[in-house]
């Protein structure tokens, strides 16, 4: 979807109508980056009957020049690496990358193993952390569910601050998170 | 049971002829020394026999500890272990590889699961299989350093930092 | 594999749009048959068998676990037998029943999960929705069981980690009672639906003889008559005490592969059942030093997959010296390799996965040669596209 800049009042129209198309119907690209298949059936496991998340117009297609948010598992292994960089690129302006499970954050169990390169975002720039080992499919569909949240607010989502205290039904997660985009 | 300790002498009587030493570490096991030039006639003893089937080819890094003072430095050695499985036992043909001599024939010919063993075996301990035909990494990257063998003791991983996508 | 510069080789890119792990594949093809093939893993290398040797016995636990999501607990037993045996402890026998009854649970997950995928890639995607929809159900009993539907942690070293409850037991019975009867739908299906039996019929067969010549391993050899079955021929848990029936076919085809399984699938449920019944008493663990005594185990169970097989050696520490993972995909894919050749290209995607590749305990895309014009590359869809196309 490429961004043309009208000078006119039709730039907000056409802002907001390709915004809501993005939000309803966001096509999502799958990549595994060396996981060991279970943060993938999960989220496999998110088109199936039970959870169906097709009906929130999510859909997980083939294509990286037709998606707008990359679902990206694994520690990034050595050979993965370029594999997963090459779509990343692929991918049309505006992208979104969500890592899912422990090894997208950190390297997961295998963090210090030679042939990983450790969490995603230390190759890619991710905007959402689905973490979990691996994450209920509720988990990543809440994760989708965030970005997407963000996105109707217009803009890419921001670390979440803990409140202190209390279940008000939302989602906190600890400052460490700010720590991980360095 | 009876039949794993038949089966196991029935293996032992076949190797025989090829073995350097023969022991017995575990009830269901037989380990037999091998020096590499009996190795294919060994593997052809089992086939030949058909007792059981190769299970798996395991190398085993063993660095020499530093001689003590006035003492020879012996040197780093390779071994090589060939599982072969029949129901419940398990014989090991075992080798042991100098650094220096790190050369074994391939047993592709006689069992041929055994070029996958192999040729993993070759890029994590760096041993040369002659009659190998496959080319390149089975396992590690396609921009793996060459001559780096990862299994091996001395290597401790990579320090290098990364470079990702702008933003990352 | 050598290459005949005369055939076209197609690369498949290791981005793989649904379901699979990465991994390359390359395939000579002559016209539409395959004359060549050639596997190039590494996508999903980590470095885990240098990993352990850093990390102490325990913490080894949860790495080994983690090689694969489909097969997690079976490799956290095949590791957790080796190295009781290398300290020479004798586990409690009602740690072993609900191991036993956990990598039983793990085995049926697994195969309805292939039973999906496979299905999926021959273009019956009905099928895969219900099994998936289906396996929920053992993935909610693994959950009851031990609190996370994929790495269920069971084990400890000398023992399991929780126990089974008599509501558990009722809870357990009462979701097998539900797959028996899908999995009885499933047969039917394999079994009479003209189009299924016309893409896997004769597909990929394997003698007998070919089998054992190649050592296959798994259901993919019992399909072809070579009665193989670690539970049975080295039994191990309480294999002897809840023994199973090897399950074998005669076809030795793709077609075969399937009703193997899902009968694998049965004796698992009526297995499973024995073990609530007559559950052993007593304790859950038993003590296991820190320092494991030195020598060297083999330890070999049956995974869903296969044989898997662990080589442990340790030097008397807190570390393992070497531990070496033989997975049951890194012997099936010899023989993938060998059956390739002479098969339709359109075929290769049934023939691929009717093996049940476990990527991650191997580490994919496909490369396809076809004389000079150069790699081609196609996503595994594509492929996958291919063969639905042909048979249509």
């Amino acid at each position: 979807m490429v961004q043309q800049t009208l000078n006119s009042s039709w730039q907000g129209v056409l802002t907001k109508v390709t915004n809501w198309a993005r939000i309803n119907s966001p096509w999502a690209i799958h990549f595994n980056s060396g996981s060991c298949n279970g943060c993938d059936i999960q989220i496999l496991a998110t088109l199936t009957p039970r959870y169906d998340v097709e009906r929130f117009g999510i859909k997980l297609q083939g294509s990286p020049r037709h998606a707008d948010v990359l679902i990206c598992t694994g520690p990034v292994t050595m050979q993965a690496r370029d594999a997963l960089l090459r779509t990343y690129e692929q991918m049309p302006e505006p992208k979104f990358v969500i890592a899912v499970g422990s090894c997208g954050l950190s390297g997961g169990v295998f963090h210090g193993c030679y042939n990983i390169v450790g969490g995603i975002n230390e190759l890619l720039p991710v905007d959402v952390f689905v973490p979990g080992c691996p994450p209920r499919p509720e988990g990543i569909i809440y994760g989708v569910a965030v970005l997407l949240q963000a996105l109707k607010a217009g803009k890419r989502p921001e670390p979440i601050q803990w409140s202190g205290g209390g279940l008000d039904g939302v989602l906190h997660s600890g400052s460490g998170l700010e720590d991980h985009h360095g | 049971m009876a039949s794993t300790i038949g089966s196991l002498g029935a293996a032992e009587a076949v190797l025989k002829p090829f073995a350097t030493t023969i022991t017995r570490p575990q009830p269901e096991r037989l380990e037999v020394n091998i020096h590499p030039d009996n190795l294919l006639a060994a593997v052809r003893a089992l086939v030949d026999e058909s007792w059981g089937y190769l299970s798996a080819i395991v190398g085993l890094d063993r660095p020499a500890q530093l001689a003590a003072e006035g003492m020879s430095q012996p040197e780093s050695a390779i071994d090589v272990l060939y599982l072969f499985c029949s129901g419940a036992a398990v014989v090991t043909l075992r080798i042991t590889l100098s650094y220096s001599q790190a050369v074994i024939p391939t047993i592709s010919g006689i069992a041929p699961t055994a070029m996958l063993y192999e040729w993993e075996l070759r890029e994590m301990f760096g041993v040369e299989v002659v009659g190998l035909r496959v080319t390149g990494h089975l396992i590690l990257a396609d921009d793996w350093p060459a001559g780096v063998y990862p299994l091996r003791k001395s290597f401790t991983g990579f320090n290098q930092p990364i470079v990702g996508a702008e933003g990352a | 594999m050598t290459a005949d510069t005369n055939k076209f080789v197609i690369p498949i890119g290791p981005q793989h749009p649904a379901l699979k792990e990465p991994a390359n594949f390359e395939f000579w093809v002559d016209g539409e048959i395959v004359t060549g093939a050639s596997v190039r893993l590494g996508y999903v290398h980590r470095g885990i068998e240098k990993g352990a040797e850093v990390r102490t016995w325990t913490q080894n636990l949860y790495l080994m676990e983690r090689i694969c999501g489909i097969c997690s607990h079976v490799h956290a037993t095949a590791y957790t037998l080796g190295v009781e045996k290398l300290a020479g402890v004798e586990v409690p026998p009602r740690a072993n029943a609900i191991r036993q009854l956990m990598a039983e649970l793990e085995r049926i997950h697994s195969h309805m999960l292939w039973l999906g995928v496979a299905a999926h890639e021959g273009g019956f995607d009905t099928l895969f929705m219900y099994s998936w929809r289906d396996r929920e159900t053992v993935m909610d009993l693994l959950e009851k069981i031990s609190g996370n539907k994929v790495h269920y942690s069971a084990n400890l070293l000398g023992g399991v980690k929780f126990d089974i409850t008599p509501e558990l037991a009722t809870e357990v019975h009462k979701g097998l009672d539900f797959l028996e009867e899908r999995n009885r739908f499933y047969l039917k299906v394999v079994t009479t639906d003209e189009t299924f039996i016309g893409r896997t019929r004769d597909i990929g067969t394997m003698t007998t003889e070919k089998a054992e010549f190649l050592g296959a391993i798994g259901p993919t050899a019992r399909a072809s008559g070579v009665a193989r079955d670690i539970r049975v021929d080295a039994p191990y848990l309480t294999y002897e005490q809840f023994p199973v029936k090897v399950m074998t076919h005669t076809s030795g085809d793709l077609h075969g592969r399937f009703i193997v399984r899902i009968h694998e699938t049965f004796e698992s449920i009526r297995v499973i059942r024995e073990i609530l019944d007559h559950m052993p008493q007593g304790d859950l663990t038993t003590r296991v030093p820190r320092r494991i005594p030195a020598g060297e185990a083999v330890s070999r169970v049956e995974a869903p997959r296969g044989e898997l097989l662990y080589f442990i050696a340790s030097n008397g520490s807190e570390k393992p010296e070497r531990v070496k993972v033989r997975t049951p995909s890194l012997c099936n894919w010899s023989t993938v390799l060998s059956l390739a050749i002479g098969l339709k290209l359109a075929d290769m995607p049934m023939l691929l996965s009717g093996i049940d590749p476990c990527f991650s305990c191997n580490d994919r895309s496909i490369s396809l040669k076809r004389g000079q014009q150069g790699a081609q590359v196609w996503s595994w869809e594509k492929l996958r596209q291919y063969g639905i196309e042909y048979y249509r």
